[in-house]
């Protein structure tokens, strides 16, 4: 099979990338313009995340890649080669949102056919699938007929179909969809093996916490704009420190707020504030801004120093959906702004 | 390779999980079923089938009328014969021989002639010792009753009434097919050999077969089926994967286009093998080219395919793509019905039949009945006659008896009426007169052609030939004023009337001067073929499988036999005869061309001519060589090698290759001008140096309104929109591996209608290739 890249180039390079439908009607020719000059690059061994809301571009960037559509301007490149040549996607494991494959096959019979459009061998096909089988729970079931099989099913297949081949670049599109909880943590599995096994995964989903759990690096995308990209933590950094939240067991609310107005004179940086609405029953919940383990000492000293017990502690950091939902609103006041 | 085999594995596999295929398969083996009951037997042809066996009813009703009112003719063969007709056809003769009109139909006189096939008291050896037996006849009248079966003896009687009144019955091979199914016979036996019943089956019932069910049913299902395949695979979840792995988008889609037509594959194949099977096992008939209509079939569906595939890939839905498809169907087969009204009423009957060249005049016969003569000047062929795409006449084929004059004939037929009984006139057209008809003797009843023989014109009839002087031919139409031509237009005029001349007029016996050539007793039969040599002075005959020399009596007696040979092979075979120089020319149809001496009519050489090619007309062309127009509409040469002789002293001759234009019609030699004047492509002539073949004139007609929007038009049309019309057709070119079929034309004239193979098949690959090509660029260049 393909061996894996050892260069440092990147494996996925998106130039300035843009992409412009026509849409031909009798009112006249209306043009959508789906990417507006997109740059990316995925690196070898990376998982990288793409998200964005629907119409965002994603599934023409994927495209794009794949040499599915061409590109109105910008270039995009795989492997150091332009997007869509035969050389490029002889090494791409695609799967698809939506799987459609023939009713007539069997998981068996659909990996026999797929392995032969990555021209291999019967050898290495049924080599490959007795493996892959195996690792998306499909053995047993594997001479059934397609039209027995559930949604998940069809997915662990679809999955299995884009790994045939032993491709160096894993383009999922929506991989978890349609699955149980189970098919989902086994194939967010199957992709952290791959990734240790030093391949290059694409991955487009809107579930933000399995691309924040499986992605190393992910990039924002809405109406056709990269609106951030990075790791998680870049992301999150760019935008919010953590948080802290205690509560604590003042005698009433009013000893709760004098102890608020006195930090705030002696120590305005922790930014002490009291939420007397989101407290638990019993308690008194306080908020304080940190920026580093010290911050987070000196808040629980000023609570023990006004003699008040401390029922729980939690530093609170902001989720990858935090940004989304920030990079995304922002985008969207600023285009209806606009 | 392997990424494109795999998707036309996977379309097979997609087929065979159709639940349609599944019912198709079924349907199939219904029909292999029904078909595979039926058998044939083989028997000697004994019984009369009506007016298809009493070729010259007329001719048979005048002799049994003769013969039982002449007393004199009670003990001859014709006498007894008449003597045991029963009741019904006596009353009928009797009524003819008081000059009455027949009232019986022929399938009457038929049914008595059957009733004598059984009953033989009527035979007499004496009285049938002066008849013309054939040399089948003259076997079996030497084996004793007794080791006859019962089929001999009636193939027996058969031949002995045949004898008795020659040329009223047609020529039938001497065994007939019946066909019967699960052991049972059927109701009407087919009085052909076994060559022809296969002829039959490969001509016409397997192309109906294969026709109605693969080019109609099959096909159209296979739309049905495979309309959904590229919507299915333009889907997103299906496209976006096909087009991720490292495949071409053209031959992704060149793939998928062989792999839709797996399903009409898979039904044809097992229609075609299993039809081949009940052929080969129930009727022997092992044709392995029946196996070529599984590609043509296949080759036929991808046409409406490639239609298909474009609109599944423009609108993305199987039912758009139906429906284009359907209306395409019909675009086709309307452009094949007007094309073939072209054909039938404007292109077939201006076709030139035959040529006579006098002087710089060309004159020729079309197919529509019709004569027409070339006019430099305005550079148009003149109608003398209009043709006519569904005329009953027959107009004689010219015959140049000087240089300023052409005699033919027309002659009214109808369908019931064959050949005619009633007679017609000779049509002298001389320069002199314009070339205007002018009417002159009658001819003998039932003429079909005209020879020239020195001074003299002879007559062939549907059973005769006759003569008469030229000279009286021209006196009779005024072309000769002086005292000794209308002494000879008298006596050509002189008939002979009242009852007799209307029994004369039915025999066929000519009443107008004509005096037959051949032996009291003696009739030709058909297949027939006549020429006459260069001087005139001898005569070759081909009658059924025999072939005469006749030579010129210095007085008016008959013209005295001089040779006789039996053709080997099926008597029915038609063929054609030519006579160069000392070589006699025979070339009949599935037999090795034949070359005999002039003189003695012993063969001295053979040339093999495929089986496909029919000859229709043959010419001497001087230097000893020959021009054989086969039924593809090509002239081939026969001639002798170098020095002509082999080693041992005997000629040695050689067939070779196409000279001249494709699609030729007819072909005459002009001896004078030492040219051969070459009619093709309907009514073009061109004029070849006879030496070396060179082109040394040409006749290019202006065109009429209707030939114009024939050419200009309705032919671009049939080259632009396939004719899948015509590849159906020539299923039976294919199947029977001849080039032309052999049919008899309204008029009761048997004509060669040619396959057109190369044209349809031209078409339809290039309508493919263009349609894959526009499939390929639009799909290679679309976003998805």
């Amino acid at each position: 099979m393909n061996s894996i890249p050892v260069s440092d180039a990147p494996i996925v390079h998106v130039d300035n990338v843009a992409k412009c439908y026509g849409k031909w009607s009798l009112r006249g020719t209306r043009r959508v313009h789906a990417l507006k000059g997109i740059s990316l690059e995925a690196a070898a061994g990376e998982v990288f995340g793409l998200l964005g809301p629907n119409g965002a571009g994603k599934t023409t960037l994927i495209k794009v890649l794949l040499g599915v559509v061409s590109p109105t301007s910008g270039k995009a490149a795989l492997f150091g080669q332009p997007a869509g040549t035969k050389l490029a996607r002889s090494r791409i494991g695609y799967l698809p949102e939506t799987l459609r494959v023939d009713r007539h096959h069997s998981a068996r019979s659909a990996l026999r056919f797929y392995g032969r459009l990555s021209n291999m061998s019967r050898q290495e096909i049924e080599k490959r699938s007795d493996e892959l089988l195996e690792l998306v729970g499909l053995r047993g079931r594997d001479r059934e007929p397609l039209k027995r099989f559930s949604k998940g099913m069809n997915q662990r297949l679809g999955l299995a179909q884009a790994l045939i081949h032993d491709p160096d670049l894993l383009v999922l599109d929506e991989p978890t969809d349609g699955l149980d909880p189970v098919g989902r943590s086994e194939v967010r599995k199957v992709i952290e093996r791959l990734s240790a096994a030093g391949k290059t995964i694409f991955l487009n989903s809107h579930i933000l916490q399995e691309v924040e759990v499986v992605c190393t690096r992910v990039a924002i995308l809405a109406n056709g704009e990269i609106r951030g990209s990075g790791t998680i933590a870049d992301l999150a950094g760019n935008e919010d420190n953590d948080a802290v939240l205690l509560d604590v067991c003042f005698n009433d609310e009013a000893a709760a707020k004098q102890f608020i107005e006195e930090s705030s004179v002696g120590h305005p940086a922790l930014c002490l504030s009291f939420d007397p609405k989101g407290s638990p029953r019993g308690t008194h919940r306080l908020f304080g801004k940190v920026e580093d383990q010290h911050s987070v000492d000196q808040i629980v000293d000023l609570v023990r120093a006004s003699g008040v017990s401390i029922k729980s502690l939690d530093i609170k950091r902001p989720s990858l959906e935090d940004t989304f939902m920030k990079l995304v609103g922002i985008e969207t006041e600023e285009g209806s702004g606009s | 390779m392997r990424p494109y085999l795999a998707i036309i594995r996977d379309s097979f596999h997609a087929a065979l999980s159709s639940r349609v295929l599944w019912i198709a398969f079924v349907a199939i083996w219904v029909v292999l079923a029904s078909l595979a009951p039926i058998g044939y037997q083989e028997d000697l042809t004994a019984e009369f089938r009506g007016a298809r066996d009493l070729e010259n009813r007329s001719r048979l009703q005048a002799l049994l009328a003769q013969a039982s009112s002449d007393p004199e003719l009670s003990d001859t063969a014709v006498g007894r014969l008449a003597a045991a007709m029963p009741e019904n056809v006596a009353e009928d003769l009797a009524n003819v021989s008081a000059g009455g009109d027949a009232k019986l139909r022929t399938s009457q006189y038929a049914d008595a002639l059957n009733q004598c096939l059984d009953d033989e008291s009527w035979y007499d050896k004496e009285a049938w010792e002066s008849t013309l037996r054939l040399a089948e006849l003259r076997q079996l009248d030497e084996v004793p009753d007794g080791d006859l079966d019962e089929s001999r003896r009636r193939r027996r009687a058969r031949l002995r009434i045949e004898a008795a009144m020659p040329g009223v019955f047609a020529t039938r091979s001497m065994k007939s097919i019946s066909l019967t199914y699960a052991g049972l016979e059927f109701p009407a036996a087919f009085a052909v050999d076994k060559t022809r019943f296969v002829g039959i089956i490969n001509q016409l019932v397997v192309p109906i077969i294969i026709n109605w069910l693969l080019g109609f049913i099959l096909i159209f299902l296979g739309i049905l089926v495979t309309a959904s395949m590229i919507p299915d695979m333009l889907q997103p979840g299906s496209l976006h994967l096909l087009l991720s792995k490292p495949v071409s988008r053209s031959m992704l889609l060149i793939s998928k286009f062989i792999g839709g037509c797996a399903f009409v594959f898979l039904c044809v194949v097992q229609l075609v093998l299993g039809l081949y099977l009940v052929a080969g096992l129930r009727l022997d008939i092992w044709n392995v080219r029946l196996l070529w209509c599984i590609p043509v079939s296949v080759f036929l569906f991808s046409v409406f395919y490639s239609v298909s595939v474009l609109a599944g890939m423009r609108w993305r839905s199987p039912i758009l793509a139906i429906g284009v498809t359907t209306m395409f169907g019909g675009i086709c087969f309307v452009v094949g019905i007007v094309g073939g009204v072209f054909d039938g009423f404007v292109t077939g009957p201006a076709r030139i039949q035959a040529m006579a060249v006098a002087g710089d005049v060309t004159i020729a016969s079309t197919q529509g009945s019709g004569l027409i003569r070339f006019d430099k000047s305005s550079n148009q062929w003149v109608e003398i006659f209009g043709s006519d795409a569904i005329s009953m006449d027959r107009v004689l084929h010219p015959v140049v008896v000087d240089q300023n004059t052409v005699v033919t004939a027309r002659t009214k037929v109808g369908r019931m009426n064959p050949f005619g009984s009633g007679a017609a006139d000779l049509l002298v057209l001389s320069a002199g007169n314009d070339w205007e008809p002018e009417p002159s003797l009658r001819l003998p009843p039932a003429t079909i052609r005209l020879y020239r023989a020195a001074d003299s014109l002879l007559a062939l009839s549907t059973s005769d030939l006759n003569q008469t002087e030229i000279s009286g031919v021209l006196a009779a139409a005024g072309e000769q004023t002086d005292e000794e031509g209308d002494q000879k237009a008298a006596e050509a005029q002189e008939g002979v009337g009242g009852l007799l001349g209307s029994l004369s007029s039915m025999l066929g016996i000519a009443p107008s001067g004509f005096t037959s050539v051949l032996p009291r007793g003696m009739a030709i039969a058909s297949p027939r073929s006549v020429v006459v040599s260069s001087t005139g002075n001898e005569l070759y005959i081909m009658s059924r499988s025999q072939l005469l020399r006749f030579e010129r009596p210095a007085n008016d007696q008959p013209w005295g036999q001089t040779a006789e040979y039996g053709l080997e092979g099926d008597s029915s075979l038609t063929g054609v005869i030519a006579i160069e120089g000392s070589v006699l020319l025979v070339s009949r149809a599935e037999q090795p061309i034949e070359l005999f001496d002039s003189e003695t009519l012993k063969p001295f050489a053979q040339l093999p001519l495929s089986d496909r090619l029919l000859p229709t007309s043959a010419e001497g062309i001087g230097e000893g060589r020959f021009m054989l127009l086969t039924s593809d509409g090509r002239c081939r040469v026969i001639s002798p090698e170098n020095n002509g002789e082999k080693s041992n002293g005997a000629k040695s001759y050689l067939l070779k290759g196409k000279v001249g234009p494709s699609n030729v019609e007819a072909i005459t030699y002009d001896a004078r001008q030492n040219l051969v004047y070459v009619a093709h492509h309907t009514d073009s002539v061109d004029i070849l140096d006879a030496g070396d073949f060179s082109n040394q004139s040409d006749i290019r007609p202006s065109l009429g309104v209707w030939r114009r929007v024939d050419k200009y038009l309705v032919g671009p049309l049939r080259f632009v929109i396939p004719q899948t019309g015509e590849l159906g057709e020539n299923i039976g070119s294919i199947v029977s591996g001849k080039s032309a079929i052999i049919f008899n034309a309204p008029s009761g004239e048997e004509r060669i209608e040619r396959y057109d193979i190369l044209r349809p098949v031209f078409s339809c690959s290039l309508f493919i290739a263009i349609m894959l090509l526009i499939n390929c660029v639009y799909f290679g260049t679309r976003d998805y």
